[in-house]
Order: C-alpha cells, then structure tokens, then sequence
C-alpha cells in the first residue's frame, strides 16, 4: 500500500505521536522512499528460513536466583516526576 | 604539566597514578584544562562538572593512599556517553524529552569504572537515542570533528569518538547498535570496538534496539581499547543476554603478531561507491599484514548487501516499542494538556526530534496488521542469511578486514535532509550488529586532504582478542601516536 497522509496519520496514532500537519507532506515522502528502499527483501526467497529475534552466541544464561533485592531509590524515582501528588504521579484527566 | 600530557596512553596515565609519580587529581585537572579549551569548540559534552570528576579523583587518591589494590584505570579519565545511566548525573540521550533527567541508578559499565578507579570526565553528546551517524541528531547541537571542524564527527557515539581524538579523554564508551561506536572512531581516527552481542550488559544502558545494542569502548591505541573492554565485559545477572563467554584480553595476547592468521576479504560487498583512498588504504593494510605471515584470502558476504535494508525494518520496529516508556509521566519533559491521551502524543511529539519521530513511525508500520509478515518478519529472515554468511566466512577465514565506512567523514549538513542517504553509509558496519559478531574499527591511515581513514576487522564470536592482536599489530609500525589534531585555539595561541 502506497504511503500516503492518512497512513502517516493512522500510524501517528497507534505510535501516540502528534504530527503536525505541516510536517505530513516530508514524512509521507521520507517514509515512502525508505520503504520503497527495504522493498528489495521481497525478491529474496526465504522459505523455510527460521526468523532471528536474538543472537544468542555462547552458553545458555543461567538463572538468576529468585530472591528480593533492596531498592531504596523510590524517593529518588519519585522526585523525576513532572507532576506528583505525594506518593503518587498525578496526569491529566482520563475521562 | 604540560598538554602533551594529555596525548599520553590510558595505560601510561594508569600506570603512573598507581606507582603515585602523579596523582589522579593532577591528571584529572590537566584534561579539566584540556577541556576548557576545546570542548566548547568541538562541542563534545552535553554535560561537564569540573567539581564531581575533581571528587571522584581525590576519592581515587584516597584509595590509594589506603593501599587499595585498584586496576590499570586507576586515576583515567573516561568519557561516557549520554546515554549510559549515571547516578544523580544528567542523562538526556541527547534528547529533549530526558532534558534534566537525574537516573537513580548506575548503569552496569558505570558501576565497573568505579570500582576500577576510572574518572569521568563528563557526558558525550551523541545523536538522539542513538539514531543517526553524524551526531547532527542531537536535540542540543553538533558535535564538530576534531579533524575538520565543518565536517561530522560521526555517530552516533561522535561526542566521545571525538573527545578522545582530541586528547580530552584518553578513553571513551560509546555504544553500538548498526555502527555507532565504529563509525565516529574511523571519522575521528581513533579505535573503536563493538564487543559480540553479550558481551557487556546493557544494564543501565537507554534501550534503543535490544537485539543489537552493544556498549563498546573508544581509544587512541589497541592496548587500551582492550584494558577498558577488559574493566567492562562478562556475566552481569541483571542482563539476560550477558555471557560468562566473554573474557578479558590479556594484553600480552595483543603482542603476538598475525602469522598464520587467515584474513579474508569481502571484495563482494566493496563494490562501488567506496572512496579511492579508503580502498586504497585497504590494499596497504592487507599487503602490510601478509608481510607479517596473514594469509589474505577472499570471502564471500553474498547477502551482506541486504543489511541496510533489514537493519531499516528491525532497529526502528524495536526502537518503537522500546521508546513507548516515554510518555511523560514517571519522568523528563510534560507537555501541558487536558486530558491522558493528548498528554502522550503531545508531549512525545515536541520530546522526540525528526529522526527520532521519523523511525517510531517507520518501525510502528512495520510491526501493523497486515505489514507485519511483509516487513519485520521477513527482516528477521534475512538476518538469519546474514549471519549464516558470516558463520561461513569464519570458518575459512579468522577474521574478516573491511572498510568502516565507505567514505571519509562528510560536511555538517551535507546529508542531514536525505535520511536514506545518511543510512547507507553505515553500509560496512551494520552486517556484524545483524550477526552479532565483535567488530573493530582501528585508524589506518589519512587521506590527502588530512582527514582520518578507518578500517574494520570482525571475527567470531567472542574472539575481540584476534581483531585487537590484527589491529595491534598493524599499529605497532605505522601508528604515530603522537598524532593529534590541531585545535584552533591552539593554533591562535
């Protein structure tokens, strides 16, 4: 399917990014000139051909043992917050 | 002391600081001074605190004046890249949307210099959240290149391939997820090393593409490459994917010459478009390596070619989701909204800069219903032919010797409104982020027009020690150590 503004629009939203309209006609050209670039995987045969998700060189990780850690930052984590209501991070409305 | 100081070796520095000839306080205000005068120039920092790396040197002295047993690092300067977490230390990955970020934690590799006795020198700018190879991405400003001050240091780790190119760090970490530590190391004229996937845990370390991420360190000399790889590698439990596997270098390895070392080169993927000097340069390094008992041969990468455009569908479909984190609540920049949903887009859309933006769209329609087969799935069985080419390679030959990049480090700007062009230059080094092989750039050479020439050497898995023996080897008699750019400021006084 060719690029096009409601593509970029409808992608925009699932990737929860505004995109201002004026900047629509750049990606729409950017967009469509990498995807016609990476378009030369398709005459590539690869049937049969397991997927790699991960390079895993070497041993199998062992497990880590399953027991609590301190991890006294909570005050720290805390004061990141760009709104906060004591103990908690306050947003916006949700409804 | 006087600035030649400065272009001194990490391991003479270390060595001097340990037999306490000087202390880590005095070099740490010698590079302090360094910097003062070029860091502003070069615009290589994001953020510097001359009181903290004053600190961290005098904690240093004290552990030593102690009797503490500390590493060949004790009292080195080291800069990191901004995005590795540093406790109570701004970390913006060169992004807006971190700007004042204070993480709560240290990232693994931060941890080991520490203990080890490193110094840092501050936070290197770098493109944002790692996506670019010109550091031109930086939401703050452009690092220049030591070398040329209109031309691009690289990227996306630029901030500390130059650094150390220009004597204001003898050590660096950068990171590498299709070139980004090697790239800049071959603008800059420096080494460069992107370890075997699992080699250095990532803890601590902002996601970009988990399944190619990699931290490596930035040098002026094998040797110290290896010394700061040795300080960061192996098993760390808070990574999953770190290996035991990955072992120090013993630096004495690094001495043993190439004889009957089999190099081979992929002279199908040096096709054309590399610069004349580049190749030319390739020649003189081969030739030069045979001399010394290397057997040069010819290896075949058949679907090496295909990387830039897998790397195009799997590094921005991973970047989406992990940068989905970012949605202006726990911390860094808020924009100011009505409600939850207009809070996410809005503050993602003026946090992320273009290239940022540009590859969370790209990877997001990737991994859409109805693309996800055609397009990620399909990249991800392309890897596979990728790596199964280098699996191949590696059996006949020890190592593989390529250019870094196929041409000389480019003008500010010059590629900066063509995104597909930018990413083919990474054409050289993204095959081994894909097949998760180790990967050295090391200096081999200027060209005519005084700009530095990079060469890669990869190899199997776990084997960084026989690309730093190769690399050291090369460098033993044609690197002149001494050699430095010259600053302006230098030259105007």
């Amino acid at each position: 399917m060719p690029i096009d503004a409601k593509v970029v629009h409808d992608v925009a939203a699932l990737s929860r990014l505004q995109v201002d309209p004026s900047e629509e006609a750049r990606l729409v050209k950017e967009l469509a000139s990498i995807l016609s670039y990476v378009e030369q995987l398709q005459a590539l045969d690869v049937s049969g051909i397991e997927p790699t998700s991960q390079v895993g060189s070497g041993s199998k990780p062992p497990l880590r043992e399953d027991r609590v850690k301190p991890s006294d930052v909570r005050d720290e984590a805390l004061a990141q917050a760009p709104d906060r209501d004591g103990d908690y991070f306050r947003v916006p409305r949700v409804v | 002391m006087s600035d030649a100081f400065v272009l001194e070796s990490a391991e003479a520095i270390g060595r001097s600081v340990l037999s306490r000839e000087r202390s880590a306080g005095d070099v740490a205000r010698t590079f302090l001074d360094r910097m003062d005068r070029t860091a502003e120039q070069l615009r290589t920092y994001l953020h510097r605190d001359r009181e903290q790396t004053l600190a961290m040197a005098s904690a240093v002295d004290a552990r030593i004046a102690r009797g503490e047993r500390l590493t060949p690092l004790a009292g080195v300067p080291v800069a990191l890249k901004d995005n590795l977490c540093t406790r109570c230390v701004p970390t913006t990955c060169g992004s807006k949307i971190l700007e004042g970020y204070l993480p709560p934690y240290d990232a693994h590799v931060v941890e080991r210099l520490r203990e080890a006795g490193a110094v840092f020198t501050g936070k290197t700018n770098c493109d944002e959240f790692a996506m670019g190879s010109s550091t031109e991405n930086s939401a703050y400003f452009p690092t220049k290149n030591p070398w040329d001050l209109e031309r691009v240091p690289g990227g996306s780790s630029g901030g500390s391939a130059a650094s150390v190119a220009a004597g204001e760090a003898p050590l660096a970490l950068g990171s590498d997820t299709g070139g980004s530590v090697r790239q800049p190391a071959a603008f800059c004229g420096v080494f460069g090393l992107k370890p075997t996937y699992g080699a250095v845990s990532r803890y601590g370390l902002v996601a970009f593409a988990s399944s190619l991420d990699q931290i490596g360190p930035i040098a002026r000399t094998a040797r110290d490459t290896a010394l700061l790889y040795n300080v960061i590698c192996g098993r760390d439990e808070r990574d999953m994917t770190s290996r035991a596997e990955a072992a120090a270098v013993p630096l004495e390895d690094l001495e043993r010459g190439v004889s009957g070392l089999r190099l081979g080169i992929p002279r199908d993927l040096i096709g054309e478009g590399v610069d004349p000097e580049i190749l030319a340069s390739l020649d003189r390094v081969a030739k030069a390596l045979a001399k010394k008992g290397a057997e040069i041969l010819d290896v075949s990468l058949p679907h090496a070619r295909y990387s830039i455009a897998t790397y195009y569908l799997i590094a921005p479909a991973e970047a989406s989701s992990n940068l989905a984190r970012y949605d202006g609540v726990r911390y860094g920049f808020r924009a100011k909204t009505d409600d939850l949903q207009a809070m996410y887009a809005v503050t993602r859309g003026r946090g992320f800069g273009r290239e940022v933006r540009r590859r969370i769209l790209l990877g997001t329609y990737a991994l859409s219903a109805g693309y996800y087969d055609a397009y990620y799935l399909r990249a991800m069985k392309v890897r596979t032919l990728i790596r199964r080419d280098f699996e191949q390679a590696l059996t006949r030959a020890d190592a593989i010797l390529l250019p870094t990049t196929p041409t000389p480090p480019f003008k500010i700007g010059e590629k900066v409104d063509d995104p597909l062009a930018m990413y083919l230059n990474d054409i050289f080094s993204v095959p081994a982020s894909l097949a998760g092989v180790p990967a050295l750039s090391f200096p081999a050479g200027m060209t005519k027009a005084n700009l530095p020439i990079g060469l890669q050497l990869v190899g199997r898995p776990f084997e960084e020690a026989t690309l730093l023996r190769v690399a050291r080897t090369w460098e033993s008699e044609n690197a002149d150590a001494a050699r430095v750019p010259r600053l302006l400021s230098e030259r105007r006084s």
